[in-house]
């Protein structure tokens, strides 16, 4: 039996460990693959900071993903976060995954360091949980308080400082949408279709794809594409984090995948052409 | 404390999760799915009431009548549980299909189409020659991918050539898809990798 159909007959699950285990390696003793930053990535930094953010402007940051994609969208949005703050504007937390408050609190987590400057309900206000899909987004571009008549703790938007005169999209001076499905596309067509707001899409990978011609054709000011993206981000702040990390791992992991694919080929040629 | 033993619970069903690829269906897997399942959906209960009481009851008990309205509309859906009066249903059902058409077709032309229609015809005004191979490339894609799905005429003699070049591009971009659906997977991977080795300690939480 030859080399090669010998490896066609192997386990699959050793194919599994060997990747487990080589995903994990790099957690353990870094490589320091280097990235390179995308325009896309680049354009949505230079949007959050400098002149194109003023001090009291008020921006919606919306955790569009539950918890399965934090290591894909929190990297990028820590960095958002941070650099709004920085420019001291105001931020609107909302989402419309039901574990939204549990991204709340790892944004906490994250951007600590800022957090400890910031005053809830003069510097940012945590809406919580939105649903109804586009429709609900359509009516929050018209009147916020329809669709929030109290933030996440049960207090009327009236009754929060941050909230007085800030209830429609001529008063939010960006958004910042970070999902793994539709609501940045929502956002798109509510809001900056409708309205001309601005808007930039911190996305999910596999939507990369979808989400490109959109930036090219200015629906999106930036977008950053995945916990690549974040790697980006973390770059341009100065302030290398988990994203920077993870890269390392998954460069590894599709070095392997890419390995596997290239074998497998091979392996079917050969035994095509010996039978 | 009780961080840390969420943490270890945590880390003990991911593992129950991942015996699946290994171990097939066992009982591991199937407690930790079924205990998946069962708190997804406690949470997702427990939010969506708290969402109508705090938008739609409360607001109606301070004495915004209004409310009642969606309020109905809302029961009514759950006629649909009662196979004689399943046809009130349809009516907010048709209420809310008709909305979601509305708002699409209004925010859709501009975004979908309109703009990327002119992103996609627009010449490069800088860039050099890989923003003209770009704009090149693009439009070949475009034209020779919407020729193959021309389904009224046979795919012979003129339209042969560029219908193959189209069957080509969508290939290209459906590999593009895949590897982008292969990326955002490993990157999921790598989470439970790291939470794996935090949770040992190995790595700093």
């Amino acid at each position: 039996m030859s080399v090669l159909s010998k490896l066609a007959n192997v386990d699959s699950r050793v194919f599994y460990w060997i990747l487990f285990i080589a995903l994990m390696v790099p957690f353990l003793s870094p490589i320091g693959f280097p990235i390179t930053i995308a325009e896309n990535t680049r354009e949505l930094y230079e949007g959050i900071t400098e002149d194109e953010v003023n001090e009291g402007d008020v921006w919606i940051m919306n955790f569009g993903y539950g918890v399965s994609a934090w290591p894909e969208c929190h990297p990028s949005v820590t960095v958002c976060t941070k650099a709004l703050f920085r420019e001291g504007a105001k931020i609107i937390f909302m989402g419309p995954h039901y574990d939204v408050e549990l991204t709340y609190n790892k944004i906490h987590d994250t951007v600590r360091e800022d957090f400890a400057n910031k005053v809830y309900g003069e510097d940012y206000v945590f809406l919580g949980y939105i649903t109804g899909g586009e429709s609900a987004i359509a009516q929050l571009a018209s009147n916020i308080r329809s669709v929030y008549p109290t933030d996440h703790f049960g207090t009327p938007l009236d009754q929060i400082p941050m909230m007085q005169g800030v209830n429609t999209h001529e008063d939010i001076a960006g958004v910042l949408s970070s999902d793994t499905g539709d609501y940045g596309v929502h956002f798109m067509t509510q809001w900056q279709a409708a309205y001309g707001s601005k808007l930039a899409e911190i996305g999910i990978a596999m939507n990369g794809s979808t989400d490109l011609p959109r930036w090219q054709a200015g629906n999106y000011f930036g977008l950053s594409i995945g916990s690549r993206g974040g790697a980006e981000l973390e770059i341009l702040i100065g302030e290398l984090g988990e994203a920077t990390t993870a890269m390392d791992s998954i460069s590894v992991s599709h070095l392997l995948l890419i390995f596997a694919v290239i074998l497998g080929n091979i392996g079917m040629v050969v035994q095509r052409r010996s039978s | 404390m009780w961080d840390v033993i969420g943490l270890w619970i945590g880390w003990l069903l991911m593992l129950m999760i991942y015996s699946y690829p290994l171990y097939k269906e066992n009982p591991a897997f199937r407690t930790a799915e079924h205990m998946f399942i069962g708190v997804t959906l406690a949470i997702s209960i427990i939010t969506n009431f708290s969402n109508v009481m705090r938008m739609c009851v409360t607001p109606l008990m301070q004495g915004n009548i209004l409310m009642i309205v969606p309020l109905v509309l809302g029961l009514m859906i759950f006629s649909m549980l009662i196979p004689e009066y399943q046809w009130v249903s349809r009516y907010p059902i048709g209420l809310l299909v008709g909305t979601g058409f509305g708002l699409g077709i209004r925010g859709t032309i501009k975004p979908n189409l309109q703009d990327a229609i002119i992103d996609t015809i627009t010449a490069p005004t800088s860039g050099g020659a890989m923003a003209w191979f770009n704009f090149l490339y693009v439009a070949v894609g475009l034209i020779c991918s919407i020729m193959y799905f021309m389904l009224t005429f046979e795919h012979k003699g003129p339209l042969q050539g560029p219908t193959r070049i189209g069957r080509l591009f969508i290939m290209v971009g459906l590999g593009g898809y895949f590897g982008n659906t292969v990326l955002f997977r490993f990157t999921m991977l790598t989470g439970r990798a790291q939470f794996f080795l935090q949770v040992l300690k190995l790595i700093p939480m």
